[in-house]
């Protein structure tokens, strides 16, 4: 096996034709080492999940390669397929089944013999050994999850693909399920690579990330590496009335202005010597909001998509949105 | 070709286990064809026994419309595949399948496979039920085994059919539009229900290549103690074959993952 545990090279995917055509994947290049926990940051309809689909041979290639454990995805699909685990963004069990006919049918679509004692201590590393005779319906959001992950890790994987782990999760069950990611990952030794729309997220579990918008690969590195490219601060301003960009553009320090009607985006070297300046230039009263970012996730990807995380389209996978209903009923 | 017993008989099991912890379709399941004998095979009734021995060849008309009925009823069990399938697709439960070196075509056959074993749990219960009609069986074990190895091939047919139709949808609908739209000419257009004698021409050419009518006559012979004609279990195992075969191709080709 290579160093890099998946090669992706001038990969795209895309869908429909003619003025329907969709970019869900444009060009993107990515070699994730091994034994990494990698991050795909993006917001919903990046190509996160394309990706992951066209990783795992869900879906086809239009162009470009990729290969998963030293198989081409192209040709090797069933290679591939062997070596994976995968936890949806949804948590998918057969709620008819107790958690141990669950590991019991992976077992079998992964065509194991011994699977028994695997799964005993996959069942007792989840805390899940005393209800492993219980329907799955029974079972928290928390519980399933963890199933969930154990089923992934039944065949011994090489790598476990993590399409939005946590979304629509609370925030004691998201904390736990970082803990388990970060435990499965040094118990087991098993390159993750996890998709997420959540910095934070992220930059608590990730050893490298690659920020993906419209179908593009933006910046990969390490989270310092990323924030290292940022050598400025980020002023957020809001304004009562119009400005003139270029007084606000001629002020020293300045790096870089944008505006959307009122909304201002200032690049600065540093903050503490433009604020001042800034001050000086405009009146106070003119001003209605305004906030200082350092260096971080949120702003690299600030800088490399021109927007915030968060300002982003309505979720468009359908599947999602209910997987996100269903916990919200509990 | 190396057969993949593995994930075959985890997913065949699956439906089977699926199918007995659910206890509203098996009620479903056992009950559609239970009334169809209750109120349908009541409507002779009251028909003196000559004239229902000249119509039917039985004294009792349930005894004519059991190999009929559990024909018909093969039918439905297609569409009750299909709709397993289309909720696995919906709930996401078919990539977590086909993320694993489980092919296409396999979940296809164990679909098939599961819906018309499904489909035979209907069998026992309705010969207890005709027994309870007044019917007797007088049959050779070797008879009752043809019986059901006709039902079982007609049902791998028809479940092969539905799901090579519905195999690139996810809604909910299409299985019960196939199921309208298939099973009203495919049951009349036999002799499950009545002998085919008295069918005008274009029914009879329909009729006469209707694998419903197939099994309706081999059970019915069996039932009536009339010469079995066994080409008609040869012609069931041609069509059980030629759907497995197209639903096959047609699953690991266009079979929809969500």
């Amino acid at each position: 096996m290579t160093d890099n545990t998946i090669v992706v090279k001038d990969l795209s995917k895309h869908y429909g034709s003619g003025d329907r055509l969709v970019r869900a994947l444009d060009h993107v290049t990515l070699s994730i080492p091994s034994g990494t926990v990698f991050g795909l940051l993006g917001p919903n309809g990046a190509g996160k999940t394309t990706l992951i689909k066209v990783l795992t041979g869900i879906t086809d290639i239009t162009e470009g390669d990729a290969s998963v454990a030293g198989f081409d995805v192209r040709t090797q699909s069933m290679d591939v397929r062997a070596r994976i685990g995968w936890v949806a963004a949804e948590v998918i069990l057969d709620d008819d089944f107790t958690a141990r006919e669950n590991l019991w049918l992976q077992a079998k679509l992964q065509s194991l013999k011994d699977w028994e004692t695997r799964a005993d201590d996959l069942l007792k590393f989840f805390s899940l050994s005393d209800r492993a005779d219980d329907k799955v319906s029974h079972f928290s959001t928390g519980m399933r999850k963890k199933l969930e992950i154990a089923l992934a890790l039944l065949h011994q994987p090489v790598v476990i693909f993590m399409d939005e782990p946590t979304i629509g999760l609370d925030v004691s069950t998201r904390r736990m399920l970082w803990d388990i990611v970060t435990g499965v990952h040094k118990e087991f030794g098993v390159t993750v690579l996890l998709t997420t729309h959540y910095i934070e997220e992220a930059d608590a579990l990730c050893d490298r990330i690659a920020i993906i918008d419209q179908g593009r690969i933006l910046a990969e590195g390490t989270p310092s590496e990323l924030k290292s490219r940022v050598k400025a601060d980020i002023v957020q301003l809001e304004t009562g009335e119009a400005l003139d960009p270029a007084k606000i553009s001629a002020l020293p320090g300045v790096q870089e202005v944008r505006a959307q009607g009122n909304d201002w985006m200032i690049r600065v070297g540093t903050a503490d010597d433009f604020l001042p300046r800034l001050f000086a230039t405009i009146r106070t009263d003119q001003i209605r909001r305004i906030s200082v970012e350092k260096p971080s996730l949120e702003t690299v990807f600030l800088e490399v998509t021109g927007r915030r995380l968060g300002q982003e389209e309505p979720m468009r996978d359908v599947r999602k949105f209910y997987a996100q209903m269903r916990r919200a009923r509990g | 070709m190396k057969i993949p017993w593995s994930p075959l008989w985890g997913l065949y099991a699956r439906e089977m286990i699926r199918t007995f912890r659910n206890p509203f379709v098996l009620l479903i399941t056992i009950v559609q064809p239970f009334m169809w004998l209750a109120f349908f095979g009541s409507s002779f009734s009251l028909l003196p026994a000559p004239e229902l021995q000249s119509l039917f060849g039985a004294s009792n008309y349930i005894q004519f419309l059991l190999p009929g009925v559990l024909s018909t009823s093969m039918l439905s069990v297609g569409m009750f595949g299909s709709m397993s399938t289309i909720q696995d697709k919906r709930f996401g439960f078919m990539k977590r399948i086909l993320i694993t070196p489980t092919s296409k075509g396999v979940v296809f056959i164990t679909k098939a496979l599961g819906s018309a074993s499904r489909g035979l749990v209907q069998f026992p219960v309705m010969i207890a039920a005709a027994l309870a009609f007044g019917v007797s069986f007088h049959l050779s074990v070797l008879q009752w085994a043809a019986w059901i190895a006709g039902l079982m091939l007609l049902a791998i047919g028809f479940c092969s059919l539905f799901l090579a139709i519905t195999a690139r949808s996810t809604d909910w609908q299409t299985p019960g539009v196939v199921s309208n739209f298939i099973t009203m000419p495919l049951m009349f257009a036999s002799s499950a229900l009545f002998g085919s004698s008295h069918f005008p021409a274009w029914m009879s050419a329909i009729s006469s290549v209707n694998p419903i009518t197939f099994s309706a006559l081999l059970g019915r012979s069996f039932m009536l103690g009339t010469p079995t004609d066994w080409s008609y279990l040869g012609y069931l195992a041609i069509f059980a074959g030629l759907m497995l075969s197209i639903g096959y191709f047609v699953s690991s080709r266009w079979l929809r993952v969500e």
